[in-house]
């Protein structure tokens, strides 16, 4: 099984390379990162402060459009293509397949964590800044961030056109940022029908806002990542709850794939 | 072949929905064969007559909607059959961005083979479908027929006991045609059973050991070409050249062959002459040589592939008019 999933997973990446996806992604790295060097110098000796604002926040979200981006194509260009008729008719089950494919976007969009991070780590050193623990934790935070949007826009793809999936993992990633506003619409709303909205989306989307925490209150406590930071307990909890979603998804979208006709 | 049975469909049906009316297509109405053991069996129809539905309900691309299917003595979908199986789509779509090597590749790792079994099996298939020279090219590079001969060298990557290709002569010309043609021959040589859809009669005649018509969803015929097409003379054709007349036009002893034959047309200078099944040959052959003609050539007609596929299709145009009149 594991030669299969990594066969698949391998030639996925090699696609987004071949079709120069990680070109683009290194495009962005250095546009953010000459932007936190001019917003840097424009800021009052906030130059790190910006330079690890702007370095999360790329991560966050180019991270998290890349991965809707790669994601709605991903099984939908496959049968559009007819890709999958060499593919699925060899000894892979469909699963598999699915599996496999989201396994080649993690590795794509890994490699984009890691040059936002490294971008963001030279700069740092460069301005003389020490790479603390709480940069460590907010940049994994974020790759979770990452793989969870990638494994809705999959989902989305087994069953939808890229247009439709865009438009659904976008309005997903959007709600799961807002989960706080929910929670106090569910609770504080004056209109019944309004805290049921609140508390159905509550149950039926995942909270992204637990990956991005630096400058919110934790547990009755301001947390940031250029101060007091989030604790390890935390951050596994919160990849805890990534990857219960993450498999949650997967599952869904296997399931819905299992079921496809070819035609 | 009850036993070694390497294919088996017993009456499967498959149903379709359309997009938006949710209106239901019957692909499949029942369709029953058998493919044997080391055989080169020729699946034959025409466009939209269902060959293609049924390679992907076995291939497992579709679901069966009725009806049941065996493929190397596993039901369909099957996972150990298809580590068994090659099989080359028709009009075959492949990673563009790859090489033919990486493609191979690639199946190989799906079938679980070593990387010196992947580099030796790709490197020899490479060579055997002629693309040594392309190794370096992506794909999207590829002419239609190079394409073609990657997805057979891909169908072939697992040293397949059951080869199934959906239309291999599609869009390739003679040269091309005659490759796969022989290149099915060999794997029938090699003690492989070879399962492949066609529309173009004459190929599927040459090389199939037996075949079956679909139209319109159901099998029509199942046998060995020869016992299908019968073996009585449907008439014979003559070939006369005959003096011109006296005054250099038609002479007259043509009206008297129209008046025997069945049918008479001139080519390049010749009579070529339809006798109709009882008429006497010798008899008739008496006649023309006694009014100075010179016979070329007399050919018994027997029926092909292509009058009974062409009967089964008319008649199943002719269902489908009445169906639709009442």
């Amino acid at each position: 099984m594991i030669h299969r999933l990594w066969a698949i997973a391998l030639n996925t990446f090699r696609e987004a390379a071949r079709i120069r996806v990680l070109y683009g992604i290194l495009v962005l790295v250095v546009g953010a990162n000459l932007l936190a060097v001019v917003l840097g110098e424009m800021s009052i000796n906030e130059q790190s402060r910006v330079a690890r604002d702007i370095g999360l926040a790329g991560i966050s979200l180019f991270g998290s459009l890349t991965a809707i981006f790669l994601g709605v194509f991903l099984l939908y260009g496959e049968v559009q293509r007819r890709t999958i008729y060499t593919i699925v008719t060899k000894p892979i089950a469909r699963w598999e397949f699915v599996a496999g494919k989201y396994l080649g976007m993690v590795l794509i969009l890994s490699v984009l964590v890691a040059l936002f991070t490294g971008a963001m780590m030279a700069l740092l050193t460069w301005q003389g800044v020490a790479i603390t623990g709480a940069l460590g934790k907010a940049v994994f935070l974020a790759w979770c961030e990452v793989l969870t949007v990638a494994a809705i826009a999959v989902f989305f793809s087994a069953f939808s056109s890229p247009f439709l999936s865009g438009i659904f993992a976008l309005a997903l990633f959007v709600i799961g940022r807002v989960t706080p506003d929910l929670r106090n619409a569910a609770n504080d709303a004056e209109a019944t029908w309004i805290r049921g909205v609140a508390r159905a989306t509550l149950e039926i989307v995942p909270d992204l806002h637990l990956f991005a925490i630096s400058g919110r209150t934790v547990e009755g406590k301001a947390v940031s990542v250029h101060g007091d930071f989030v604790s390890w307990g935390y951050v596994l909890s919160s990849a805890g709850h990534g990857l219960f979603w993450i498999l949650a998804l997967l599952t869904f979208a296997c399931v819905l794939f299992q079921r496809r006709d070819f035609v | 072949m009850a036993d070694d049975a390497i294919i088996r469909t017993t009456d499967l049906v498959k149903t379709y929905r359309t997009p938006f009316r949710r209106k239901r297509v019957e692909a499949l109405k029942g369709v029953s064969f058998e493919v044997g053991k080391g055989e080169v069996f020729g699946f034959l129809g025409p466009n939209g007559a269902g060959k293609t539905t049924t390679i992907r309900c076995l291939m497992g691309l579709c679901q069966i909607t009725g009806g049941s299917a065996t493929i190397l003595g596993q039901p369909v979908p099957s996972r150990a059959a298809r580590q068994r199986l090659g099989f080359l789509p028709e009009q075959p779509y492949f990673y563009d961005y790859l090489t033919v090597g990486e493609l191979l590749d690639l199946g190989g790792r799906l079938f679980g083979l070593s990387h010196a079994e992947r580099t030796g099996r790709a490197d020899r298939l490479i060579k055997r479908v002629g693309l040594d020279h392309a190794r370096g090219q992506a794909l999207k590079k590829f002419s239609k027929g190079m394409l073609q001969r990657s997805g057979l060298a891909m169908a072939l990557i697992n040293d397949p006991e059951l080869v199934v290709l959906d239309e291999p002569m599609s869009g390739l010309d003679p040269v091309g045609r005659k490759e796969v043609r022989d290149l099915i021959l060999e794997l029938r040589d090699a003690g492989k059973s070879v399962f492949f859809s066609s529309h173009i009669l004459s190929d599927v005649e040459q090389i199939s050991d037996r075949v079956a018509i679909v139209v319109g969803g159901k099998i029509q015929d199942v046998g060995r070409p020869r016992d299908l097409v019968g073996h009585a003379p449907l008439g014979t054709e003559v070939v006369l050249a005959i003096p011109p007349g006296d005054d250099g036009g038609v002479p007259a002893v043509v009206a008297d062959i129209k008046a025997r034959a069945d049918s008479v047309r001139v080519a390049h200078g010749e009579l070529i002459v339809g006798l109709a099944a009882g008429v006497d040959v010798d008899d008739f052959l008496a006649f023309a040589r006694g009014h100075h003609g010179k016979v070329v050539s007399v050919t018994p007609r027997h029926e092909t592939l292509e009058d009974l596929f062409m009967r089964r299709v008319e008649a199943e145009r002719t269902r489908g008019a009445q169906k639709a009149a009442s």
